[in-house]
């Protein structure tokens, strides 16, 4: 339990680092990407594991790391960007294209259909957990910045 | 930081300008038909000047004062490079007269001024009091002088902006931040009518400035790799523009300098990609060592893709014999003798991550939500090929491979 526990933290955290280095991310960056990629995975496995929606664990999921690259973002003075795309990678439904087309070449089209429509619906559910938290007014992040500078001052 | 004309009550200011001219009647001569700037930080007022209009698209810089407390932080520098900008329009030269001390002519000099005339007895025909500065009695006031028309140029500034916008999206910024970033540059440098118009792969400008005429410039940006680290220098480069720290000149060099920006090494990127496919496919349900083989895979296969980025071969080549390459080799690991049972999906799913198109697809979903549909349907379009390309890798030697086997192996 406790090694499948750290599994789920270290890997998300590598492996979302990682894909920061493919994107060029500036090496300051490193952490906050892992941190990012970290607890949108951790958000998306406790709740897919609970209600067993990959879509809606996902908007979750996603929005966790939206959330989180907004912080970091106007924390760490830098494009959203650099956080998110390296977070959001291990929500992408790659698993998801491998399956669908193994039943289409094995002809098992039904199976194929279930995979490719779930592919889809997790693909929706990202793209409403991005737009969902990026319309949250950007003043809001800028005086929650505020607010941690004064305690770390205080 | 900022920098405000100063319109009404300059004589509170008194006490500053008395630092620099200690004769008040000398003062109020030119400070009503002068106009006045304060340099603003953190609430208070850290330095003024003073600069009078003459005639013929002159001006004389009458007077510059720091607080004590704040000498030495370039505060001074900074103003001057402000007013020259914002005289730059209505005038070709500014002068700027000072008492003989080495020490302020050093500090005009390295503001660009250069000698012009001197008066001689100014100081001792115009103040009824001596003048000293430091030990020294001043007698002769000297004139030093600056051109100006270098320091606005709307076609310079606009280049500027879009040398940056090109930058930005050739790596993989958002619309919404080129054409921010485009604006707040030309606004930077005084340029204040400005329309952009960007697309996912060109770029349209046009900027005016009252007098000069219209300048229009289209720039084709096409579809390339994305570099984020380019991204967020050219974004930290722009704030400082915008802060006004930075010239024009000192801005093109540092963008040439950061398109130069190396790439991570090869061989990191590649080690990189096999610890995101081994990480990846463990997250999606791949036993211990069918992730290991995810990361050999992941490494061969960013080989093959920094191969082809260097031999410029299109997309789709790249992504479907990635496509190949990743299931031949899942395949050929799948009849190796190795410790333990290995399934074909475990390992493929991790090994494809490095494929996925994560930028395109997000930045693709943030340009629709910025109401940028033209752009955002491109680059959503580029996405999900990039994923049939992968998917038409993957399946047609999974099916070749079927095949063979008449239709049992898998």
């Amino acid at each position: 339990m406790i090694h499948g526990v750290i599994m789920h933290m270290v890997c998300p955290f590598l492996g979302t680092m990682g894909y920061a280095v493919l994107f060029n991310v500036p090496k300051r960056f490193y952490l906050s990407c892992g941190f990012t990629g970290m607890a949108g995975w951790l958000v998306y496995h406790v709740i897919v594991t609970q209600t067993l929606s990959a879509a809606f664990a996902s908007f979750l999921g996603t929005m966790a790391v939206v959330f989180l690259s907004r912080v970091l973002s106007v924390e760490k003075k830098c494009p959203i960007t650099v956080f998110l795309v390296a977070g959001i990678l291990p929500l992408v439904p790659g698993a998801g294209i491998y399956y669908t087309v193994y039943y289409l070449v094995t002809n098992q089209l039904a199976e194929a259909s279930r995979r490719g429509m779930e592919s889809v619906k997790v693909a929706f559910a990202i793209v409403l957990g991005i737009v969902f938290v990026l319309a949250v007014p950007g003043e809001l992040f800028q005086r929650m910045a505020g607010w941690r500078r004064k305690v770390r001052k205080g | 930081m900022k920098i405000q004309q100063i319109r009404r009550d300059k004589d509170e200011y008194m006490d500053m300008l008395l630092m620099a001219d200690p004769e008040r009647e000398m003062i109020e001569s030119y400070l009503d038909q002068s106009e006045m700037f304060a340099l603003i930080h953190g609430g208070d007022v850290c330095a003024v000047c003073v600069v009078e209009l003459l005639k013929n698209r002159k001006c004389e810089l009458k007077s510059i004062v720091t607080r004590m407390e704040d000498r030495g932080k370039g505060y001074a520098k900074y103003m001057i490079r402000h007013i020259c900008e914002h005289y730059g329009n209505q005038c070709d030269t500014m002068y700027a007269g000072t008492g003989n001390r080495k020490k302020t002519l050093e500090f005009l000099g390295k503001c660009g001024f250069v000698n012009s005339h001197i008066v001689a007895n100014y100081y001792l025909e115009h103040y009824r009091e001596p003048v000293y500065e430091g030990d020294v009695r001043l007698t002769d006031k000297i004139y030093l002088k600056k051109q100006l028309d270098s320091e606005i140029n709307v076609k310079k500034v606009v280049d500027l902006a879009l040398e940056a916008g090109r930058i930005l999206l050739k790596n993989g910024a958002e619309i919404f931040r080129v054409d921010e970033t485009m604006t707040r540059i030309c606004k930077r440098f005084h340029v204040e009518y400005v329309d952009t118009f960007i697309l996912s792969h060109a770029i349209f400008i046009s900027a005016e400035n009252g007098m000069e005429e219209a300048y229009t410039k289209v720039k084709q940006v096409p579809l390339s790799s994305s570099n984020l680290g380019i991204v967020a220098e050219v974004n930290e480069l722009s704030r400082e523009i915008a802060e006004g720290l930075v010239s024009i000149e000192e801005a093109m060099t540092r963008l040439r300098r950061i398109e130069k920006m190396p790439e991570k090494r090869g061989y990191f990127q590649v080690l990189s990609a096999g610890v995101g496919s081994g990480c990846f496919g463990y997250l999606l349900g791949a036993s211990a060592l069918e992730s290991l083989v995810a990361f050999w895979i992941g490494c061969l296969l960013y080989i093959w893709v920094l191969a082809a980025k260097k031999l410029r071969m299109s997309k789709m080549i790249v992504n479907i014999v990635g496509g190949v390459m990743i299931t031949a080799l899942a395949i050929l690991a799948y009849h190796l003798p190795l410790p333990g049972d290995v399934e074909l999906g475990g390992m493929i799913i991790g090994s494809i991550m490095p494929l996925v198109p994560g930028l395109a697809f997000v930045n693709a979903i943030r340009d629709i939500a910025d109401s940028d549909f033209l752009s955002g349907t491109v680059r959503m379009i580029d996405a999900l090929l990039v994923f049939v390309y992968i998917a038409v890798g993957v399946g047609v030697t999974l099916s070749a491979y079927n095949n063979l086997g008449g239709g049992l192996m898998l």
